[in-house]
């Protein structure tokens, strides 16, 4: 009797939940009722869960912001209406992707997503979208295979991120115009020697794609760059301790790496601190986060990252300003630093608001075609002409990247980065650090 | 030649340093099987809170994070103890569908619980020895990662010494042979079942205590893959033998790291489940595992 008594509570305590957590409240439909729905698409849990809670307080940031200032005016309704935002956890899985943002189009009714990380889980979901013709604003899923793919109508989606193209190229460029010159400067190489690289990447659309791009780069510029290793690893590795022996036999002057955060922060120590790798480790933009540098540590002292927002250095020009007031406002808001996923989220936000004024209606379509001619100024990421604007092949936006170097801040006990190259954002020069250790000759 | 070797037992080295981790998380799960016969997936969850709970006494206490295994053993055997109690005892020979669905809860319920109360931020610790290397011939080993092999042996030894020489330990070892004869020889398999279970939770806590300090990141939502590797090894190793989740917890460590060395790090699990299958279709009980009477 007592046990059945325990039982039936706990059917009750399991039906209230699903009740609660299921959203069964009547959905009012948007706009005519009082409000534009951003559907945001972050990784609330699962591995990729810290870069999913950067997204989602950014919006939400983004969202603030324009609500206190009288939300999104638009013209065919003759009013302004605030944002309300729906969450959509896609659990870092393509399966959990599929099924929020099923449930955002379907049950939520959102006129516009934002948001989407990893190729693989955004790739995922892409029918989806397709299907049902609903705006998309994706700042992650940065694999072209994801942007140039023509097996589905991408029509709807409009990528506010450089692709893994153009992220492989100004990492490459950097390390044969900053890294090649210092080493061969250093250690007395022969002009002609090249510079030894191995590849770790995700073995992901994203992983591959960057790959792919760097053979391309260095293959189309002619450049004295040899791949000496190509070391694929399974999403959400942590153990690189082999995979790291492996590459150390090959005698690297540099590690290319294409990792998501929880990869990178224990193959950089493994590098070091387990396996005595004492190479450079480039990492790429996706990494930079305040969680990289804080869970990095003293490992992380001389390493280099390609970039398009840094929470802690800060691009001198045009976007400083918006840049020091957006991390300002988040730091007050959620105590901390937001990282790159959550810059690009907060101005996909902006974005959407630009194209619904424009478009002066929440018709789908019409935000579509708004997006397709939009032209806004630039806000914290440095664009490429100084305007936010999507290509007219494949809806990219372009960026100017950068490269940032770590160096150990005392003050935090945590590495922070500064600008190193292209010449026109760079805060210091490149350095190799004392504990560096070149290829064999 | 010698750079081969050297780079050869590196790896083998890295292998060992990995079978000891699973080692201890299969030999709990098969301990808990042995005994109790029950499947329960949401093992990895209590390796996961192995590494919170050693993260938070180090924070709080800032001890030598080894020593802080006299402290999330206990823990962990308690809230195992707690687990076997509130959620198995009631299903306990109910079927194995119950069994299931209640592990996957438990799975949920710690994983949210955890993201809670430590937020689900990636963490990880530093060991007060992690920048010291000992030369051992062509290699130099981490000190971390020979402690945590000392200390695996140990806790290995110990469970051997508790299960042959205490009349607990012969308990445990009665009912996991013939569970009704040891209750006609007046064994409490109630109470055998509970502290079976919380052993196990310990073991697996051990392990988590290891992985943090080896500087192994974690979050909350860690534990699911390990427990599909303590699966896999005690399967392979025989459903119930404490010998089986040993060699085959070695067994999977090295075949993963020198799969990861020769093939490639994406191709690890495959090429252990392909000697799980192997292993299964030659001898269906597993290496060590006993014939069905």
């Amino acid at each position: 009797m007592k046990r059945e008594s325990i039982l039936y509570v706990f059917l009750a305590i399991c039906l209230t939940f699903l009740l609660l957590s299921s959203g069964c409240t009547e959905q009012q439909p948007s706009g005519e009722g009082g409000e534009v729905r951003i559907g945001v698409v972050a990784s609330m849990t699962g591995a990729a869960s810290t870069t999913g809670k950067d997204i989602w307080q950014s919006a939400e940031l983004a969202a603030e912001e324009i609500n206190a200032k009288g939300g999104i005016y638009v013209s065919g309704l003759g009013k302004s209406v605030p944002i309300r935002l729906v969450q959509g956890d896609d659990e870092s899985t393509r399966e959990g992707g599929q099924k929020t943002v099923s449930k955002l189009i379907t049950q939520d009714k959102v006129d516009v997503l934002v948001g989407g990380y990893s190729s693989a889980v955004v790739s995922a979901h892409q029918a989806i979208v397709a299907e049902y013709k609903v705006p998309y604003i994706i700042s992650g899923g940065s694999s072209t295979s994801v942007s140039h793919r023509n097996d589905i109508d991408t029509s709807y989606m409009f990528f506010h991120r450089p692709n893994t193209d153009d992220s492989g190229e100004a990492s490459i460029l950097f390390v044969d115009q900053v890294v090649r010159p210092a080493l061969n400067g250093k250690f007395g190489f022969s002009e002609d020697r090249p510079l030894k690289l191995a590849v770790i990447y995700q073995d992901s659309p994203f992983g591959k794609g960057q790959l792919d791009a760097v053979k391309n780069v260095i293959a189309a510029r002619n450049l004295k760059i040899e791949i000496i290793a190509e070391e694929p690893f399974k999403m959400g590795e942590s153990d690189f301790r082999t995979v790291l022996t492996s590459v150390k036999a090959k005698n690297p002057d540099m590690i290319y790496s294409v990792t998501f955060l929880n990869e990178l922060v224990p193959m950089t120590q493994q590098a070091r601190r387990d396996v005595g790798l004492n190479t450079l480790i480039l990492a790429i933009e996706n990494n930079d986060d305040p969680d990289y540098y804080k869970g990095v540590g003293i490992y992380g002292d001389g390493q280099v990252m390609e970039s398009r927002f840094s929470p802690y250095a800060v691009p001198r020009g045009s976007t400083e300003e918006a840049t020091k007031q957006f991390l300002a406002n988040f730091d007050k808001k959620y105590g901390g630093f937001a990282g790159m996923m959550g810059a690009a989220t907060y101005e996909s936000v902006y974005i959407t608001k630009e194209a619904i004024e424009k478009a002066g209606s929440l018709d789908k379509a019409k935000i579509r075609d708004a997006l397709a001619t939009l032209s806004m100024p630039q806000m914290m990421e440095i664009m490429k002409g100084g305007v936010i604007s999507f290509s007219p092949d494949f809806r990219e936006s372009k960026f100017d990247l950068y490269v940032v170097q770590l160096a150990m801040d005392p003050a935090s006990g945590e590495p922070r980065p500064f600008i190193v190259w292209p010449d026109n954002l760079k805060d210091r020069e490149f350095v190799l650090p004392d504990w560096y250790t070149p290829g064999s000759s | 030649m010698d750079g081969t070797i050297g780079i050869l037992s590196q790896v083998a080295f890295w292998g060992l340093y990995s079978g000891c981790i699973y080692i201890l998380l299969a030999t709990g799960l098969n301990l808990i099987f042995g005994v109790m016969k029950i499947v329960n997936f949401a093992h990895g969850e209590f390796l996961m809170l192995g590494t919170y709970i050693t993260f938070f006494l180090f924070v709080i206490s800032g001890f030598n994070p080894y020593i802080l295994l006299i402290g999330s053993i206990p823990i962990l055997i308690i809230a195992g103890v707690i687990v076997e109690r509130l959620c198995f005892r009631p299903i306990l020979g109910t079927g194995k569908l119950n069994e299931i669905f209640i592990s996957l809860g438990l799975i949920y319920i710690f994983q949210n619980l955890v993201a809670l109360i430590w937020t689900d931020e990636w963490r990880s610790m530093r060991s007060p020895y992690a920048d010291i290397l000992i030369n051992l011939g062509p290699l130099q080993l981490p000190l971390d990662y020979l402690i945590i092999i000392t200390v695996t042996a140990m806790i290995l030894v110990s469970l051997y010494i508790f299960l042959q020489k205490t009349a607990l330990g012969r308990a445990i070892r009665a009912a996991s042979q013939n569970r009704k004869g040891a209750m006609l020889m007046g064994v409490n398999v109630e109470k055998v079942d509970m502290l079976t279970f919380g052993i196990g939770a310990g073991l697996a806590g051990a392990a988590g205590t290891l992985w943090a300090v080896s500087g192994q990141v974690f979050n909350p939502y860690m534990g699911s893959i390990p427990a599909i590797k303590g699966f896999a090894i005690i399967i392979l190793g025989g459903l119930g033998s404490i010998p089986g989740a040993i060699i085959g917890g070695l067994a999977i460590g090295m075949v993963e790291n020198f799969t990861a060395f020769t093939l490639g790090g994406s191709w690890k699990d495959a090429v252990s489940f392909i000697l799980l299958i192997v292993v299964l279709v030659i001898r269906p009980t597993g290496l060590f595992g006993e014939d069905e009477e």
